[in-house]
């Protein structure tokens, strides 16, 4: 039996492992058959190719091979040759007239891969979708893009963070690419619009529908400025499996990923993973050790991925000019003696009587010294512990 | 062949003297009760006759007519079995007729004519107090809590024998043990104090605040976090209970059947009832004898409602009278009965249904729209009534080590009688008595706030969009920090405080969602 010394693996062992491969790419790539959708029979048969489940973007490539229009591949789903039966009678029953009016009535348009208006930076994708559903501006009128991802349920501060970052991106000219959901897709979001800027939404349902709904307001003002995206045409519900599939169109759609927040396992790491694989840069705001929602950004670090620590990071990491945001370490001004003792003491988040011990002050004065910081919006409270707010100062 | 004896049937908390007359006259042996006795009285008709045969008696064979008067109102309670007893040996003419008419019988009956320990004796001993009679004859067990009530002679039996041994002549009670004896025990039921909590500073501040202003209060916290472990140690820091509000807490316990030894209640009373509570366990009730509620039970004290928000939704809209009026009122088609319920609501939950939203180290997997539904149940009914809100966080061990353990509850108790005395001068004239019964006119224009804290709190209203109820109860709280430190002013510092310990807003979405920029 082995000591345990022999079982030990040095740093050296471990330059020596190679990583663990990522999604193994096929050898050949099958492309878009030029033309697949210049008619407008093709047109046509690809509303209703976009709406079956199992008929995903690779299977279609797949089947383009043979058949090499879409009302090809269409009358070779109607005859059977590929997608479930479910779709194969959809394929049959679906009135492509009745979704045309539908994407007419959600203010939507579709764009078929060969059109001026496919971005051309899906291309890159092992399976760039045949058609994109778009809601509101012209694509190409939204570049560069930068995407901003994280977790759903994120913490306060990671939402600000996300929101700090759509903001300055936005000031900076940069389009802000991200999903739907809630958490830091939204933040970064309401970043971008608050920054007066333009982004675009990626979402995992059809093009008329909102998940959640809650979202619905948020959604309509990014389609009044920038665009709503989706590949399905419109009343295809959210399912859990279309959303991987919506992120590798939010890493396509960038020139780069910043990851937020996100606990391990979660969509976060797809979304990095398909940049990745498409060459684009990734980036990781780390948070603390322990936290469950720094579990991804901090891996990809680990992995190589370039960590910022802000806005002033990530614009200067893109070239880009400083816009000038408080990263949440400056010192307010303008405040009591006490509230800036009080500041200083919150260097992670504390109870206000550890921080009262801390800085040698009566506990009614360390609550009066933190009323006036989260009156001014400086600190706030999450779960009974009080914490630095970053983002915007005089946004 | 007539006899009459006095009872009592208890209403609510409330004795009314009862004419117990009986008749025995000529027909089949029988014993009809008439009279509006309720369930419990009818039952009684089983007991009383093998009772009176096992204390060696005669049971007349001939028709008994029981008649309780006055006749209009439903007669409840176990007492009756003790005057049904004595009615039919007087009207069999067993016993003489002497002290019957100044005398008060109660006590349930035992078939071997034992008399058993009987709730609401103490509301039996004030009703006969009240109407001036001579004494009351009542089971031993409940001697010594029928002679907490003041000039009134206590009989205390144990057998129907010596009932009628002490009318006959023949038997005399034993001194009981008088009641300022029992004062002179040793006050060391108090085990729980405050020096015992480590850490948790805000809690202990915050329930300081709410004991010295009487203001409902609300923790929200993970699970362990040690919500109630403050909430339990609540009592221990509220002024000590005057001997006519101690009678009031003791004879609402004596009818609710949960007095033991028959003591005077001195501490003020805890109850922590569990989520699953009717609304009729809640505030009282029961179909027959009405009980009084865990609400009454707390009365002068506090009650806690560990996990609020997973209570009924009309138990705890219920709660909204008597945090008013502090008193419930029970309605019945025969009409209604008043308990009193004056207490100071503790309130606890957890931040979210998985209880982890808001802690740095665990993920809340809660959708934000049960959050948000779980918090609204917390806030609906109560949020005008709850003064005081806390997040109380799981302490990280570090957190726990680093901390120092608390001042002892009897210093805490000091200022906090201090505060309410300044209270009670300065409301002087006004029908309350502390600051959280305040109204929110007479608050504002009372308050007596200095300009500086009248700038910084408009200020507040506008940063933290505080509604209007928030403001009055921001100001009944900085009120409260300004009277416990000795201030004829509210400053600037207690306004501070005091929006510290405001309610989370309820329209704000939980955390997640995107907070606005700028």
């Amino acid at each position: 039996m082995p000591g345990w010394a022999e079982l030990v693996r040095r740093p050296a062992d471990l330059a020596r492992e190679a990583p663990a491969p990522r999604t193994p790419r096929p050898e050949s790539l099958p492309s878009w058959p030029h033309g697949f959708a210049s008619s407008s029979a093709d047109r046509e048969a690809l509303l209703i190719l976009s709406g079956l489940a199992t008929l995903t973007a690779r299977k279609l490539l797949e089947l383009a091979v043979e058949h090499p229009t879409a009302a090809a591949c269409l009358a070779a789903v109607r005859r059977g040759r590929s997608g479930s039966a479910g779709d194969r009678e959809r394929a049959v029953a679906t009135d492509p007239e009745l979704v045309r009016s539908a994407l007419r009535a959600a203010d939507a348009r579709m764009v078929a891969i060969g059109d001026p208006e496919y971005p051309e930076s899906l291309l890159d994708l092992f399976d760039p979708p045949a058609v994109l559903f778009v809601r509101g501006r012209s694509l190409a009128s939204l570049t560069p893009r930068v995407a901003i991802v994280g977790a759903r349920n994120c913490s306060e501060s990671g939402c600000d963070v996300a929101t700090g970052l759509g903001l300055a991106l936005a000031r900076a000219g940069v389009g802000v690419v991200s999903g739907g959901a809630r958490g830091i897709d939204s933040a970064a979001h309401r970043g971008a619009l608050a920054g007066g800027g333009r982004s675009v939404c990626v979402l995992g349902c059809g093009i008329d529908l909102v998940y959640p709904a809650s979202n619905r307001e948020l959604i309509d003002d990014v389609a009044t400025s920038g665009a709503v995206v989706s590949e399905y045409p419109p009343g295809i519900r959210a399912e859990p499996f279309r959303f991987p599939a919506r992120n590798r169109i939010v890493a396509g759609l960038s020139r780069c990923v910043v990851v937020v927040e996100g606990a391990a396992g979660s969509g976060s790491m797809i979304t990095a993973d398909h940049a990745l694989d498409l060459g684009r840069e990734v980036f990781g705001v780390p948070g603390p050790v322990w936290s469950p929602l720094s579990q991804v950004p901090l891996e990809l670090i680990r992995e190589g991925a370039t960590l910022i620590r802000g806005p002033d990071d990530l614009l200067q990491d893109l070239e880009l000019a400083q816009v000038g945001l408080r990263d949440g370490t400056a010192p307010p001004d303008g405040v009591s003696e006490a509230a800036r003792q009080a500041w200083d003491g919150l260097r992670a988040p504390t109870t206000p009587d550890a921080l009262a011990e801390a800085i040698r002050i009566s506990l009614s004065a360390a609550l009066a010294a933190l009323l006036e910081l989260e009156v001014r919006g400086l600190v706030r409270s999450v779960g009974g512990r009080y914490e630095r707010r970053v983002g915007d100062d005089d946004g | 062949m007539y006899g009459r004896v006095l009872g009592v049937a208890v209403v609510g908390v409330q004795g009314h003297l009862i004419r117990v007359e009986a008749h025995v006259g000529r027909g089949l042996p029988s014993l009809t009760v008439a009279g509006l006795p309720g369930a419990g009285i009818q039952d009684a008709r089983e007991r009383v006759r093998p009772a009176v045969e096992s204390a060696g008696f005669t049971w007349p064979l001939r028709r008994v007519v029981i008649n309780l008067s006055p006749a209009g109102a439903r007669k409840e309670g176990p007492g009756f079995d003790l005057p049904i007893a004595m009615g039919v040996l007087a009207a069999s003419a067993q016993v003489p007729g002497t002290h019957l008419s100044s005398y008060v019988f109660a006590g349930e009956l035992s078939l071997k004519g034992e008399l058993v320990p009987t709730p609401g004796i103490l509301a039996v001993a004030i009703a006969a107090a009240a109407a001036g009679l001579a004494g009351v004859v009542v089971p031993l067990a409940n001697a010594a809590e029928a002679s907490l009530v003041d000039g009134l002679e206590v009989i205390g039996a144990p057998t129907l024998a010596e009932v009628v041994g002490f009318l006959r002549g023949s038997w005399r009670p034993e001194g009981i043990p008088s009641e300022r004896t029992q004062e002179e025990r040793v006050d060391g039921a108090a085990e729980l104090d405050f020096a015992d909590v480590r850490g948790q500073g805000m809690g202990r501040r915050a329930l300081e605040v709410a004991a010295a202003g009487g203001h409902n209060a609300l923790l929200i916290g993970p699970p362990g976090a040690g919500k109630t472990m403050l909430a339990r140690r609540l009592p221990t820091i509220l002024p000590a209970l005057t001997r006519a509000e101690a009678l009031e807490v003791t004879r609402l316990h004596s009818v609710a059947g949960l007095l033991t030894e028959g003591r005077l209640v001195r501490d003020r009373p805890f109850r922590a009832p569990h989520h699953t509570i009717s609304a009729a366990g809640l505030l009282g009730g029961g179909s027959g004898f009405l009980r009084p509620g865990e609400a009454s039970l707390a009365h002068h004290g506090v009650l806690f409602l560990d996990e609020v928000s997973e209570f009924r939704r009309d138990a705890l809209e219920g709660l909204r009278q008597p945090l008013e009026d502090g008193r419930v009122v029970v309605t019945r088609a025969l009409g209604s009965v008043e308990f009193p319920a004056s207490f100071t609501l503790m309130a606890a939950s957890n931040p979210c249904p998985c209880g982890f939203d808001g802690d740095p180290r665990r993920t809340c997997g809660c959708p934000p729209h049960r959050v948000q539904g779980y918090r609204q149940r917390l806030s609906g009914p109560l949020r005008d009534r709850v003064d005081i809100a806390l997040t109380v966080p799981r302490l990280t061990r570090g957190e726990l080590l680093g901390s120092t353990a608390g001042e002892r509850s009897a210093d805490i108790r000091g200022r906090v009688e201090a505060a309410r005395e300044r209270q009670r001068a300065r409301l002087e004239g006004t029908p309350w008595t502390c600051n959280a019964q305040m109204s929110g006119p007479y608050a504002r224009r009372h308050a007596g706030l200095t300009d500086a804290a009248r700038t910084s709190l408009a200020d507040a209203v506008e940063a933290l969009a505080l509604s209007g109820r928030g403001f009055d109860r921001a100001l009944k709280v900085a009120r409260t920090l300004a009277d416990l430190e000795g201030a004829a002013s509210v400053e600037r510092q207690h306004v501070s405080e005091a929006l510290v310990f405001r309610a989370p807003s309820h329209q704000e979405p939980p955390t997640v969602i995107g907070a606005g920029v700028g």
